[in-house]
């Protein structure tokens, strides 16, 4: 919340009650703030500023939008120097029509409380201790409560805080003065989040007439796969996530980021996946605003990739080419739906086979061992409940009803028992009942037992299912289960879990 | 002189006219049956006369059946003929379904997998959320050299799924060499392009050894409605034995009577328009 000069001259303050501002100024325009759309407008505009460095955050401790901080490190001499750059950011800011406030040092808390109670400048490392020694110490991003008491106590400055012991101050203040006040000073480092995903290497192309199409963004962006390409190549690098920012001319910034199964620097590849990403970008929302005028292409998560060299006994066993199928598919549908089998160490059915998406590399299918068993070839993902009749309780099904459908079940195999993984459940198994109390002797005081813990016993018989592979007149062959057992606490159900070839 | 002349042009000028409509009809007739179809009748398919034929890759395959529940099966001859299209770099499978469907026809389950004979390392499976991005899947996929078959649940006749649809398929599969199977359920035969159709159905299981109620191995009744394997019967029982189909005899102990006559696309055209075959 902030006041504009005109505000300040007709006497309005902050904090400010709202009939004593209308008794001030009768004529005032009342509306109400919508948080929501400036807090999204206001992170849209800082996404813009990654224009200037790739590493932008907002500090939403105490503004209520948040501050804009821009980490400018090895960024400065594109701009020509630091302070060529922040009146740049300043100044193009202004002309937008804001009033803005900016200071460039070494540390976060420095250059918030420079540009907040000081002029905006740069404070060089040097310089730190003295500029932040005459600022008030509200600049240390304290809270309400911690300024009143330190202004109580006659504490005003950063400088007066600094020299007084730190324990007490700790014990009265509490520990974020203690940190903020390090922080300031650069003796604790004090972490941004970037909004954007982090690009360690990028490429981009700036247009003096903003492009629109979806198209020229597309072969901007196969150029900037090739220049990409190159300078990973250079630096026998490959990169597995991949960026591409489309700023905005009205300040926004459009983020398209894809993930590769391997390691990759091949500037085709990479081009198919943005393309395939793109189709679908286009159905959903592709909103150029007023055109684009920076496009630039970031490769994260990289790693050494040594050039590959084509050898004579080279086996081709067609990896290669399904990872980058699998790539492509899951760039265009989403990660989640191309999927590979995992097959786990479970005797319970539908964990024993996991589907993953097949862009997260597993090291190793582990084969479960388990070859005795028939297992149904599609196994429906919720069993559903089925209808099935027997001669005698226990005895092989002899009838169905499955989807409305009947079927007199000719053969049967089973039942195979499957127990419920008590390791697995909640539940803690009581390995020792406890002892019972022996009815005491006439004439003799009850002896008393030791204290155990009353755990709920581990009972195996609910989650234990039955299963039997049947088969009708015409051939249809099923996964079917029984929940539970006859007899036991509840009433056993039947399901149908899987169909066989 | 000139009425020679004259007249020579007049009888030319027919004569030219049938070559080039012959041509032409040729010219057709290749982008007809090519490159799949001719290639199969050329291509002599290994097996016996009556056995099941080894199918080689590069076909669209319509593997029709009467519902959903036998869904299982018809997956079953999908892979079972897969299975035979391996090669050293040809290993995957793909598994297409749309994401919706995935209750109704069951997902593919790993264990039963590899009980059915396959590495379900080797099976992608992609859920699609229309049929739009299925069919997009599925030729993305056939321009993959590595793949070896294709597996699509089509359930009902999807407009999407029209037959220039299928004649695009058909082609990108013939000259892929990468097979192709739209699993396909209900009674009615939308229009296609399939170098292949089977009917199939699920056929009583085998005996297995040691428990006479037990269910044994696989069986599939199939029909062949459409196209052409270079073999005398159209209609088989197979089993599945683990690696390989099995061809048997049906239900009245000897193997079916070989229907005689030139092989023809369409089998009922072939049956009433062929005479020699009833006389013989």
């Amino acid at each position: 919340m902030a006041l504009d000069q005109q505000a300040q001259v007709a006497g309005l303050r902050l904090g400010q009650a709202l009939a004593d501002a209308r008794a001030l100024l009768p004529g005032l325009t009342v509306l109400e703030q919508d948080t929501a759309f400036l807090a999204s407008a206001f992170a849209e505009f800082a996404d813009w500023h990654s224009n200037a460095s790739p590493l932008v955050g907002v500090l939403q401790d105490k503004a209520p939008f948040g501050d804009l901080v821009l980490d400018i490190t090895g960024v400065a001499h594109l701009f020509g120097g630091e302070a060529a750059m922040l009146r740049m950011v300043l100044g193009r800011l202004r002309a937008l029509g804001y009033s803005v406030a900016g200071a460039i040092a070494p540390t976060i808390g420095a250059a918030w409380a420079q540009s907040h109670f000081g002029s905006s400048g740069i404070i060089g490392p040097e310089q730190l201790s003295d500029a932040l020694d005459k600022l008030p110490v509200a600049a240390l991003r304290l809270d309400e409560k911690q300024i009143s008491l330190l202004t109580q106590m006659g504490l005003t400055r950063i400088g007066a805080l600094r020299s007084r012991p730190r324990k007490p101050m700790q014990a009265r203040f509490g520990a974020s003065l203690i940190l903020r006040l390090d922080q300031a000073y650069g003796l604790i480092e004090e972490r941004m989040t970037p909004r954007l995903p982090p690009a360690d290497h990028f490429v981009e192309r700036k247009f003096f007439e903003p492009i629109s199409t979806l198209e020229d963004v597309l072969l901007t962006m196969e150029g900037l796969a090739q220049d990409l390409s190159q300078l990973l190549e250079a630096e026998g690098l490959g990169g597995q996530g991949f960026h591409l920012f489309l700023y905005r001319v009205d300040h926004k910034v459009m983020t398209l980021s894809l993930n590769a199964a391997r390691l990759t620097r091949d500037a085709g590849h990479i081009a198919s996946l943005f393309r395939h990403r793109a189709q679908r970008l286009e159905q959903e929302n592709y909103d150029p605003g007023f055109g684009i005028d920076l496009v630039r292409l970031g490769a994260a998560s990289l790693d050494r990739l040594e050039p590959g060299q084509a050898g004579v006994f080279e086996t081709d066993n067609g990896a290669k080419d399904i990872e980058q199928l699998t790539d492509r598919l899951a760039s265009r549908l989403g990660p989640l739906s191309v999927l590979k089998t995992e097959l786990v160490a479970s005797h319970i059915p539908e964990r024993a086979a996991r589907l993953v998406p097949a862009l997260a590399q597993q090291a190793q299918i582990t084969s479960a061992g388990e070859g005795g068993h028939d297992r149904p070839l599609r196994l429906l993902p919720q069993p559903e409940p089925v209808a099935i009749s027997a001669e005698v309780p226990d005895g092989l099904p002899a009838a169905m009803i499955w989807r409305r459908q009947r079927y007199r079940l000719v053969k049967a195999a089973g039942p195979e028992r499957i127990s419920a993984e008590w390791w697995r459940s909640g539940e803690r198994l009581k390995l020792v009942p406890a002892e019972r109390p022996k009815p005491p002797a006439p004439g003799e005081t009850p002896k008393l037992l030791p204290y155990t813990p009353d755990l709920p016993l581990f009972d195996p018989m609910t989650g234990m299912r039955d299963y039997y592979i049947v088969e009708d007149g015409d051939g249809h062959r099923f996964w079917v289960f029984r929940l539970g057992l006859y007899g036991g606490a509840v009433h056993p159900v039947w399901y149908l879990h899987g169909v066989f070839p | 002189m000139f009425l020679f002349c004259s007249s020579s042009h007049s009888t030319m000028q027919p004569q030219n006219r049938q070559q080039r409509l012959a041509a032409l009809r040729d010219t057709i007739a290749n982008i007809e049956r090519k490159p799949a179809l001719a290639e199969m009748r050329a291509r002599a398919f290994d097996g016996a006369a009556d056995g099941f034929p080894c199918l080689p890759g590069g076909l669209l395959q319509d593997v029709c059946t009467d519902a959903v529940r036998n869904g299982g099966a018809s997956l079953g001859f999908a892979l079972g003929q897969v299975r035979t299209l391996f090669t050293p770099k040809r290993l995957a499978v793909l598994y297409l379904q749309l994401a919706a469907d995935a209750q109704f026809f069951g997902l593919p389950y790993g264990p039963g997998l590899s009980s059915f004979g396959l590495d379900p390392a080797q099976l992608v499976i992609v859920r699609a959320s229309d049929m739009q991005d299925l069919l997009w899947v599925a030729e993305e996929a056939l321009a993959c050299r590595a793949v070896a078959g294709i597996v699509a649940d089509i359930g009902g006749a999807p407009e999407r799924l029209d037959f220039t649809a299928s004649r695009r398929l058909s082609l990108r599969t013939a000259e892929s060499g990468t097979s192709l199977f739209l699993l396909r359920y209900g009674a009615d035969r939308p229009a296609s392009a399939a170098h292949l159709r089977w009917h199939l159905a699920p056929h009583r299981s085998g005996r297995k050894p040691f428990d006479d109620r037990a269910p044994g191995p696989a069986r599939w009744g199939l029909t062949l409605e459409r196209g052409n394997t270079g073999q005398n019967t159209r209609e088989w029982i197979l089993e599945w034995t683990g690696n390989a189909f099995k061809s048997l005899p049906d239900r009245t102990g000897k193997t079916r009577q070989p229907h005689p006559g030139a092989p023809v696309s369409l089998p009922l055209s072939a049956l009433l328009g062929d005479p020699i075959s009833q006389t013989g």
